[in-house]
């Protein structure tokens, strides 16, 4: 109830620091979530540090850890896109599996290369997406229940084509660049003495698609006005937005970036098998809630994804340095996500009480 | 959207169950017909309903929480984790059986009290609450005895999991017994129809004098002891626990709710429905085995099912909604 006040403002979330200083109600800096994130990262990044020195050894921990964290920021960006309307994409991972079957397909029996399979399965992704954001937007059905019924579909079918088309779990296929893509970082290449930083080749991509997706919320019209649907539907609809279109759309963003997510690990795993995206499903709610987007709907924060992801990344990666088990480490990352989100709320009251007070 | 739980919701659920009960029957007959009556030979009917006791509790558990309008995304993993505190109390701490399947139960309304009362003192959105509960408690499963596998405990409970009366598995009977009960605390117990009022409305309720925190909690605490349930089942039908258990029960726990008729914005419950639904999805299952065709198609099914059903209901919404405006 409460909730609906800040949402009636055209530009919600996304630009308070610009202009923090004209409004009256505009919060601190430090009620930022994404400054709290950043502070914690450094913390966590110094004690790790310490306690292992091999936590800052460039190829056996760093070079993984930006390839793992290309992946997840990816995968959270798909969720974003299905946030940003209020939605839920529960088929992340099963939409990253299929178009990483598309891939696959596409460079094994047509001989594709590696970019028209790429290609061929971001399409793919997107128009699963699409299609999910189609059933939604004309059935009405709610999106955790649609995309809940295609998760089970497509777990199902990908299994299926894999027993069909590869052998069984995976394709058999290295396309030219695949390799190259996985093994490289930029300092294998030099021009005379100066080499590149060591950041592996998928990096890149993941940044690019961070910053595309970023500049679709803050400076599109398109992306305007899917967050205008995401924040309040019926007064979208009223001031003339396509709001069906604008749902198929964010649907479709969401397909298209998991689809890219399942490139991604596909490359970093070597392989397109059936099992890329099973583990997507908590990535993707991770990184985009730690980093302050609302479920809500009309707010999204890309570089909060990226600090979200990066934090889940470097808890999971210092917790195997210490030797933890991963599924132990699993019990400290649901502490900090409980504690990031209760000192969210703790600070935005504190800010709040006080610029009210100023005011 | 909100409307349909708060004009008539008896009509629209009686329907769904009708409709539910409907396709199980027509469902077991094709299969009784197809398979030269193998179904109907008491064996399988016992491993139908056998192992149906597990599927109907988490749906229940996940139902708990729909209907204040929550969701419980801990409900695969607490459900292992209670099988696993199980087994311990009675391998490692030496309890007797009895013992160890209360303290199982506990352990999981304890869990599920923690989540309500996150959700209702942090105000952070039950199911991002859930989300991080759910992966503590992932951790903790796998903190009690890492990969290993609990075996030969207990014989006598195990005796008890896997016996029948009269051709119908204890453990259902159990299930059924449970069930009953929920279906009376939602439908004559003042707490339960409080729970359906602050699911349905918040605001109205609270103005009728009705606590949304209390029901909050008590909807969670349910969930979790609905949980625990099905963990300590599982734990006296296997005979042998590990890790692994509750891997796969979070999201058919939101398929057999959902198919059954059950609203995500809350006010609305039907035990019959989640069971019926919890039933068909066995149902696909046995088809699978009899059959012997590739297990890969139940999900396929089981997705198709859903959201053939969530169609279904709209649909009928649409149509009732047409035909009351003029």
């Amino acid at each position: 109830m409460t909730q609906n006040a800040p949402t009636l403002s055209p530009p919600p979330r996304t630009e308070p620091d610009r202009q923090g200083r004209r409004a009256p109600r505009a919060l601190p800096f430090w009620a930022n979530p994404r400054i709290g994130l950043l502070v914690v990262i450094v913390i966590l990044v110094v004690v790790f540090a310490l306690l292992r020195p091999a936590f800052l050894n460039v190829n056996l921990t760093i070079v993984p850890m930006q390839s793992d964290l290309s992946v997840f920021v990816v995968v959270g960006l798909a969720q974003l896109a299905a946030l940003s309307l209020g939605h839920m994409n529960l088929a992340v991972g099963p939409m990253a599996a299929f178009s990483a079957f598309a891939m696959g397909w596409a460079c094994d029996t047509l001989n594709a290369p590696l970019i028209v399979g790429l290609l061929f399965g971001l399409i793919v992704g997107g128009l699963v997406g699409a299609a999910a954001g189609w059933t939604i937007a004309i059935t009405g059905v709610n999106s955790f229940v649609v995309t809940l019924a295609l998760n089970f579909a497509l777990l199902g079918l990908v299994s299926l084509l894999y027993s069909g088309f590869g052998d069984g779990v995976a394709f058999n296929v290295h396309p030219a660049g695949m390799d190259t893509l996985r093994n490289n970082t930029f300092s294998d290449y030099c021009i005379g003495n100066v080499c590149g930083p060591p950041v592996p080749l998928v990096a890149p991509i993941a940044i690019a698609a961070a910053l595309l997706v970023a500049i679709l919320y803050r400076r599109s019209r398109l992306g305007r006005e899917i967050l205008m649907t995401g924040s309040n539907l019926r007064a979208a609809e009223l001031s003339g937005i396509p709001t069906h279109r604008r749902v198929i759309q964010a649907h479709l963003f969401s397909g298209l970036l998991a689809a890219l997510a399942g490139f991604l690990l596909a490359v970093n795993n070597g392989a397109f098998s059936a099992d890329i995206g099973s583990q997507f499903l908590l990535p993707s709610f991770l990184g985009p809630v730690l980093g302050g987007t609302l479920l809500a709907g009309g707010a999204v924060s890309v570089l909060g994804t990226f600090f979200g992801a990066a934090l889940t990344e470097i808890i999971q990666t210092g917790l195997n340095l210490l030797q933890f088990q991963v599924e132990k480490s699993k019990i400290y990352i649901g502490i900090v996500l409980l504690l990031a989100l209760s000192l969210d709320r703790v600070r935005h009251g504190i800010a709040q009480r006080r610029g009210s007070r100023a005011a | 959207m909100t409307t349909l739980n708060l004009t008539k919701p008896r009509f629209s659920l009686r329907g769904t169950e009708f409709t539910l009960a409907g396709i199980a029957i027509v469902f077991y007959a094709i299969l009784a017909a197809t398979t030269h009556g193998s179904v109907l030979s008491g064996g399988t009917i016992t491993a139908i309903l056998q192992f149906l006791a597990v599927p109907m509790m988490v749906g229940l558990s996940q139902m708990a929480v729909l209907a204040v309008g929550q969701m419980n995304l801990s409900v695969g993993v607490l459900t292992g984790f209670c099988a696993m505190v199980c087994a311990w109390l009675m391998v490692q701490v030496g309890l007797p059986a009895w013992l160890a399947v209360i303290c199982g139960m506990l352990v999981g309304a304890g869990v599920g009290l923690i989540n309500g009362l996150l959700v209702v003192l942090t105000r952070i959105n039950g199911f991002i609450v859930t989300l991080a509960t759910m992966t503590i408690i992932d951790g903790l499963r796998y903190g009690v005895h890492g990969t290993a596998t609990y075996q030969g405990y207990a014989p006598g409970l195990v005796a008890l999991g896997r016996g029948s009366i009269l051709g119908i598995p204890g453990v259902f009977l159990l299930a059924v017994l449970v069930a009953v009960a929920v279906a009376v605390f939602f439908r004559r117990a003042a707490l339960g129809r409080q729970l359906l009022a602050s699911g349905g409305n918040p605001f109205a309720a609270r103005l009728s004098g009705v606590s949304n925190d209390r029901a909050l909690v008590i909807a969670h605490l349910i969930s979790g002891l609905l949980a625990g349930v099905a963990g300590v089942i599982t734990v006296a039908l296997s005979g042998s626990v590990n890790a692994t258990i509750g891997d796969d029960l979070l999201l058919p726990s939101f398929a057999a709710p959902i198919i059954g008729g059950v609203a995500l914005v809350g006010g609305v419950v039907s035990v019959v429905g989640t069971c019926l639904a919890a039933l068909i999805i066995r149902l696909v299952d046995v088809a699978q085995a009899q059959y012997s065709i590739n297990p890969q198609w139940v999900d396929l099914i089981i997705g198709a099912v859903v959201l053939g059903a969530v169609l279904i209901t709209q649909l009928r919404v649409v149509r009732r909604r047409r035909s009351t405006s003029p």
